[in-house]
C-alpha cells in the first residue's frame, strides 16, 4: 500500500445532516471568494456563446432599452401635455438613466432567479457554493448595463448641443457618486436575486411572478416621474421600495447635478447590505437542498 | 466545502474516505407540478402535499483507504449514483457522515453539462473552474487536457454541439482526470470511449494511485471494475450486500442477477 504524497495536504472535509440552517459561514465565503472567477468566466462565457454568430445581438441589448426610453418619453409628454422645449430633454434624460438602471436591476433578478433552475447538470454534478450563479448573472446584466451609460451621454450631448438651457448639469463631481449607486444597485439586485432564485426552485412559476411584479415595481418607482414630486410623509414611498434611494440618487446626480442627500445615501446602503443579508440567509440556509429537487 | 471542526478532524491518516452509517432519503412530490399557483390552490382548499420518500442509501458504512480502487456494481436505482453524490459533497446525508480528506474531482452520470455553443476548449477551462482550479491552474493545463482528450482534426475548437458522444466523454474525462485530484469519483464514466482512449484512460488511473489517489468508480461494465479495483462492493436497493475482492463481488452479483457469467455483461459497455 503506498502511502499518502509528500505534499498531501489534508484536506477534510465533513459532509453531515444540516440541523443547523447555516453551514459555517466562515469556509463558505472563504470558498466563494476563492471561486470568484468562475463566476466571472461562466458570465463571459454565457455572453460569448449567446452572440457567438450575431454581432447585431449585442447591438440590440443596447437599442431595447433605448426605444423603450423613447416610448416612455412619448407617453409621459403627451400625458402630461406640452412640454417646455427645456425640460423635455431633462425629461428625456431622466427616463434614459432611471430605465438604464432600473433594466441593470431587474436584469440582476431575472437572470439569477433562473440560474440555479437553468443550473440542472452542473448544480447535480460539482460541488460549489451555490451563490455563485446569481452572481454571474449580476456580472451579466453589469456588462449589459455598461454600454448604456456611454448611449446616455451621447444623447445628452446631442441634446445639449440643441438646446443650450436645458437645466441638465455639465461636468461635475456629482458623478463621483456614480459608481457608488451602481455599486448598490448590483449588491441590492444580487441580494434580491438569491431570494427568487430560491424561491424558483420551490415554486417554478416564480419567474412568471417576477414578470409581472416587475411591471408594477417599475411604475412605483422613480422612473417615469421624478422623485420631487413626493413630500414630507410621501416621501416613505420612496423609501420602502429597494429601489427608491438608488434611483432617486441616480437622478440627483446625472439630473439635478447634486450629491445624493444623506438619506438618499443611508437609503442605497440600507437596501444594498439588507439585502445580501437577507437574500445570503435565505439562499444559503437552502442551498444544500437545490441538488434534491432540482 | 464545509471545513471540519476539531472532534471531527479525527481521522485515521490511511483513509481517504470514511463513510458512517450513512442514510439519504429524496422528498418526491408525487402530485401536480410545484409551482406557486397550485401552492396556492392546494392551501385554499386545505389540502396537503402527498410526498413519497425514497429511501436511495440506506445505513451504509464504509471506509476507503489512500490509493485503492473502489469499485460499485448494483442494479439500476441501487443508489449508487447518490451515494457518489454523497462522497461529492452535493447532497447532504439524511443521517449519518461522511468524512473525505483530499480534493475531490468528479465525472458525474449525465455529464458535466458543457455548453453546447461553445468550443472544447472553452468547456475545459469552464468545467476546471467549476471544479475548483484557479484560472491559472486552468490556463496552465488547458493544453495538456486538450492534447490527453485527442479529438480528431481540431474539433477542439469546435462548438461541443457538434461532438459525437465519445468525443464528448473523452473532453469531460480529462478535465477530470487531469486536474490532479487526490479522490477521483467516476460514475459511467468510461461508457462512451473507444478501446484506445479506455487504455490510455486505464493507464492514467493506474498513474493516479500510483500516487496514492483514490478513485471510486461506479460502472457496469463489470470487467472495468475487474480490471482497476482492489475492492468493490455490491450495492441492492440502498444497502451494501457486500465487500470484498472485485472477482468475488463480480461472481455474486451476476447470480444474484441471474443471467450467469453472460459474456454482453463483461463487454466494456
Ligand atoms: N433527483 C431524484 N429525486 C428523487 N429520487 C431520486 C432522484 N435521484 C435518484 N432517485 C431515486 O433514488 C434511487 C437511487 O437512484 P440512483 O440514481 O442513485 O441509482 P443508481 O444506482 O445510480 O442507478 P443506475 O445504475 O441506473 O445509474 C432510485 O430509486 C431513484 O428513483
Ligand atoms: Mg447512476
Amino acid at each position: 500500500m503506498p502511502t499518502p504524497r509528500e505534499n498531501f495536504a489534508p484536506r477534510i472535509q465533513v459532509f453531515a445532516p444540516h440541523k443547523a440552517s447555516l453551514p459555517p459561514l466562515g469556509p463558505y465565503l472563504r470558498e466563494f471568494w476563492r471561486r470568484r472567477a468562475f463566476a466571472i468566466e461562466l458570465s463571459r462565457f454565457a455572453d460569448k456563446a449567446e452572440y457567438l454568430d450575431s454581432k447585431l445581438g449585442k447591438v440590440w441589448l443596447v437599442m431595447n432599452p433605448l426605444l423603450l426610453a423613447m416610448v416612455y418619453f412619448l407617453l409621459v409628454t403627451v400625458i402630461r401635455g406640452s412640454a417646455s422645449k427645456t425640460s423635455g430633454l431633462s425629461t428625456l434624460a431622466h427616463i434614459l438613466i432611471e430605465l438604464f438602471t432600473f433594466y441593470f436591476a431587474s436584469n440582476c433578478i431575472n437572470g439569477g432567479a433562473l440560474s440555479i433552475t437553468a443550473g440542472g447538470r452542473l448544480i447535480l454534478n460539482q460541488a460549489f457554493p451555490r451563490a455563485l450563479l446569481p452572481l454571474s448573472s449580476t456580472i451579466s446584466a453589469f456588462w449589459q448595463f455598461l454600454p448604456t451609460i456611454p448611449v446616455y451621454i451621447f444623447v445628452v450631448i446631442i441634446g445639449k448641443v440643441f438646446f443650450p438651457h436645458t437645466e441638465i448639469p455639465g461636468l461635475g463631481f456629482n458623478y463621483l457618486w456614480a459608481p457608488f449607486i451602481i455599486l448598490c444597485v448590483g449588491m441590492t439586485g444580487f441580494g434580491l436575486a438569491l431570494i427568487f432564485a430560491t424561491m424558483n426552485v420551490y415554486f417554478r412559476d416564480t419567474n412568471k411572478l417576477l414578470s409581472y411584479m416587475t411591471r408594477i415595481w417599475l411604475y412605483s418607482s422613480p422612473v417615469l416621474w421624478r422623485p420631487e414630486i413626493l413630500h414630507g410623509w410621501q416621501k416613505i414611498f420612496l423609501y420602502v421600495n429597494p429601489l427608491g434611494p438608488t434611483l432617486s440618487a441616480t437622478s440627483s446626480v446625472w439630473i439635478s447635478g447634486k450629491s445624493p442627500t444623506l438619506y438618499e445615501l443611508l437609503g442605497c446602503l440600507f437596501w444594498a447590505i439588507f439585502a445580501i443579508l437577507i437574500g445570503g440567509y435565505f439562499f444559503v440556509s437552502r442551498e444544500r437542498d437545490f441538488a434534491v429537487r432540482i | 466545502m464545509r471545513s471540519a471542526s476539531k472532534a471531527e478532524l479525527e481521522m485515521p491518516e490511511e483513509l481517504a474516505i470514511r463513510i458512517e452509517d450513512l442514510s439519504i432519503k429524496y422528498k418526491i412530490n408525487v402530485d401536480t407540478k410545484r409551482t406557486l399557483k397550485n401552492a396556492v390552490m392546494r392551501a385554499s382548499k386545505g389540502e396537503k402535499v402527498r410526498m413519497r420518500v425514497v429511501e436511495a442509501v440506506k445505513h451504509l458504512t464504509l471506509d476507503v483507504p489512500h490509493g485503492s480502487v473502489l469499485g460499485i456494481v448494483g442494479a439500476n436505482g441501487a443508489g449508487k449514483s447518490t451515494l457518489m453524490r454523497a462522497i461529492a459533497g452535493i447532497l447532504p446525508p439524511t443521517e449519518g457522515r461522511i468524512t473525505v480528506n483530499g480534493k475531490i474531482s468528479t465525472l458525474l452520470a449525465l455529464g458535466v453539462g458543457f455548453n453546447p455553443a461553445l468550443s472544447g476548449r472553452d468547456n475545459i477551462i469552464l468545467g476546471g473552474l467549476a471544479s475548483g482550479m484557479t484560472r491559472n491552474e486552468i490556463e496552465e493545463k488547458t493544453e495538456e487536457i486538450a492534447d490527453f482528450a485527442a479529438l480528431p482534426d481540431g474539433f477542439i475548437d469546435m462548438p461541443v454541439r457538434t461532438y459525437s458522444s465519445g468525443m464528448y466523454g473523452r473532453v469531460a474525462f480529462s478535465v477530470a482526470v487531469n486536474m490532479t485530484p487526490d479522490i477521483l469519483l467516476l460514475d459511467e464514466a468510461l461508457s462512451a470511449g473507444d478501446a484506445s482512449f479506455k487504455e490510455k484512460s486505464f493507464n492514467r488511473m493506474r498513474e493516479l494511485c500510483a500516487e496514492a489517489r483514490t478513485i471510486v468508480i461506479v460502472s457496469h461494465a463489470l470487467q472495468t471494475v475487474n480490471d482497476l479495483c482492489d475492492t468493490a462492493i455490491w450495492m441492492n436497493k440502498g444497502t451494501m450486500l457486500a465487500k470484498g475482492k472485485p472477482e468475488a463481488i463480480v461472481d455474486q452479483y451476476l447470480k444474484f442477477l441471474d443471467v450467469g457469467a453472460l459474456p454482453s455483461a463483461f463487454e466494456d459497455m
